[in-house]
């Protein structure tokens, strides 16, 4: 019994200093990681949208959530008013699993500026293809207040043949990002306010 | 249909041993006689099904809500390896026969990073309760055919007039070389 | 005298993955480019030193029953540990290993030095056990990911150093390249092991 209770003990002791290690650990590096993957991950891609510096456009950062999930929002600050927004989301139902999409919106006209493909796992060569300007150039310069479809269901969004699914988390990505920019357009921009100050 | 492309792709295409570069030492370790190598591979569809279904549950139901993610690696581990041990005391209590079998496989099992591995991948794409089953069993699948293949020829290179300097694991990994290429031909078979 | 030996070993007497022959997962999946072995080496050095530290200095608290259990616990810990701090300073490095690097979890060296060696050796003794095999590792990675990479992609550490006209042969980077060029690797070490007159450790 006694020796039971030792190994049980041991075992709990060590369990227990590691797992304070990393909540420590964690809490030290967490800004930091989150600093880098925004800077890999994001960064390009916004500097693709709005042809400016990454380093200028990362600290202008909010987070909105909408039903369970919580989407990131960049914006585009012209002296003092916002020109700009670009939402990430991610669009269920790729071949690979999720695909994560950010578009930039002119905040002005409602028109999409681009969409970028930030992440995704889909096949190479065949899903991949999402990523490929021919595909994502179709984005450009539609307007933000209709849901999108392919034009298989007759919508607006020109599929790549073979890779139906991919195409389609792209646009389902996209619709979430659109109904996030009708509903709660007003909640984006008292937020943008309040985080400019 | 869409389930058993992920079947199909996971067991040839992306072949967990030959494609994806996991559980390379139990690979080269226990496939020098076929029995043995049908007894791990075996013994890996076993394991690899049940750690991926606890790791499932564990991340979606317990890491996720309480915001522990970073912790994942850590109770990855920790459950495998207990699973492993309760499966060991399992089967030697319930099933004297399916013990003496699988029983000597079982705690090589604890660090072959096929299973750890598979249930990370189980994860990183996201897979639904459903694909993940099926993702899971087949790539073990595809593990238990490798190795079961594997083992085939390497019999019969025990008796192969190979270079002295290359005998044992070199000419091994030679051969594992040819089957992977063998199973380059199935790239493009899915989608 | 026994500092010396332990020192050296990991670079040539226990030179993994080669004279060890644990560890083949990351030998093969990360060393398509040299950056990425060299990357991969050092997280492994790096939980090698300190899961030898912290297993040497708990040796004698732990119960044998658990011993394994305890062991993957702290090497778990200091797994995630190295997945933090190369996602805060190392993270397209990070992206590229990918799984492979919570897999240093499971990676047999790790555990192997810790039941073969800390477990029964003194702290200091055991740091540098875990340095020099960490070291053997880095190298050896390395020096297969450059050869996979000079040749697959035309290449070293990301800098191009053959001319326009050089057609890389891709078949290098791909996962039959690294089987077979980690077996002729292994070939070529055991015949000069042998020319030494060493016995062979591998049946």
């Amino acid at each position: 019994m006694r020796e039971i209770a030792k190994l049980v003990v041991v075992l709990a002791l060590i369990c227990g200093i590691s797992a304070t290690i990393l909540t420590v650990a964690r809490q030290n590096l967490a800004l930091k990681i989150e600093q880098q993957s925004d800077f890999y991950v994001r960064g390009p891609a916004l500097e693709r949208l709005f042809s400016k510096p990454a380093s200028e456009l990362l600290s202008n950062k909010i987070s909105i959530s909408a039903g369970d999930n919580s989407y990131p929002v960049f914006y585009l600050m012209d002296e003092g008013k916002i020109t700009g927004l670009a939402i990430e989301a991610s669009g269920t139902g790729g071949y690979g699993g999720n695909i994560v999409i950010m578009i930039g919106v002119d905040i002005q006209t409602n028109q999409i500026v681009g969409m970028e493909i930030i992440q995704h796992s889909e096949t190479p060569g065949v899903g991949s293809k999402v990523e490929k300007s021919s595909f994502r150039k179709q984005w450009k310069g539609l307007i933000i207040n209709e849901s999108m479809k392919l034009t298989s269901q007759g919508g607006q969004i020109d599929a790549i043949s073979g890779a139906t699914y991919s195409s389609k988390a792209v646009v389902n990505g996209t619709n979430q990002i659109v109904g996030l920019v009708n509903d709660h357009r007003d909640e984006i921009m008292s937020l943008i306010k309040a985080n400019s100050k | 249909m869409d389930l058993l492309l992920l079947a199909i792709g996971a067991i040839f295409v992306n072949n967990i041993l030959l494609a994806q570069y996991l559980g390379n030492c139990p690979f080269c370790g226990v496939s020098k006689k076929l029995s043995t190598s049908i007894g791990m591979g075996v013994a890996v569809i076993f394991v690899t099904a049940l750690a991926s279904i606890f790791t499932w549950l564990v991340y979606y139901y317990i890491l996720m809500p309480y915001d522990m993610v970073f912790l994942q690696t850590l109770a990855f581990i920790l459950i495998i390896a207990s699973l492993v041990q309760f499966v060991e005391i399992f089967l030697k209590k319930q099933s004297k026969a399916l013990y003496n079998a699988l029983g000597i496989y079982l705690p090589l099992i604890t660090t072959n990073c096929a299973v750890m591995g598979i249930a990370l991948l189980n994860i990183k794409q996201g897979f639904s309760f459903f694909e993940m089953i099926i993702f899971s069993v087949a790539s073990a699948a595809g593990f238990a055919l490798a190795i079961v293949l594997f083992a085939g020829l390497r019999e019969r290179l025990m008796v192969s007039p190979v270079p002295q300097a290359m005998r044992g694991t070199a000419i091994a990994l030679v051969t594992a070389g040819v089957m992977s290429l063998a199973f380059l031909g199935f790239y493009g078979m899915v989608q | 005298m026994e500092f010396k030996k332990v020192l050296l070993h990991g670079l040539w007497k226990d030179l993994p993955p080669f004279r060890l022959v644990l560890g083949l997962c990351p030998a093969l999946a990360v060393t398509s480019s040299a950056e990425m072995g060299l990357g991969m080496g050092v997280a492994a050095t790096f939980v090698l030193i300190f899961s030898n530290m912290f297993i040497s200095m708990l040796r004698k608290v732990i119960p044998d029953k658990v011993r394994i259990g305890s062991f993957i616990v702290v090497i778990a810990t200091l797994v995630v540990l190295v997945e933090m701090l190369m996602k805060a300073y190392f993270f397209p490095l990070s992206q590229q290993l990918g799984i492979f690097i919570p897999l240093i979890v499971v990676n047999c060296i790790i555990l192997g030095r810790a039941e073969a060696f800390a477990s029964r050796n003194p702290v200091f003794l055991s740091m540098v056990d875990g340095f020099s095999v960490g070291i053997g590792f880095s190298i050896s990675l390395t020096l297969l990911g450059s050869i996979r990479e000079i040749l697959g992609a035309g290449s070293w550490f990301g800098v191009q150093i053959f001319g326009d006209s050089f057609e890389p042969f891709e078949f290098m980077v791909r996962a039959p390249g690294a089987f077979i060029c980690l077996g002729i690797m292994l070939g070529l070490m055991n015949f000069y092991s042998r020319m030494r007159g060493e016995t062979l450790i591998q049946v």
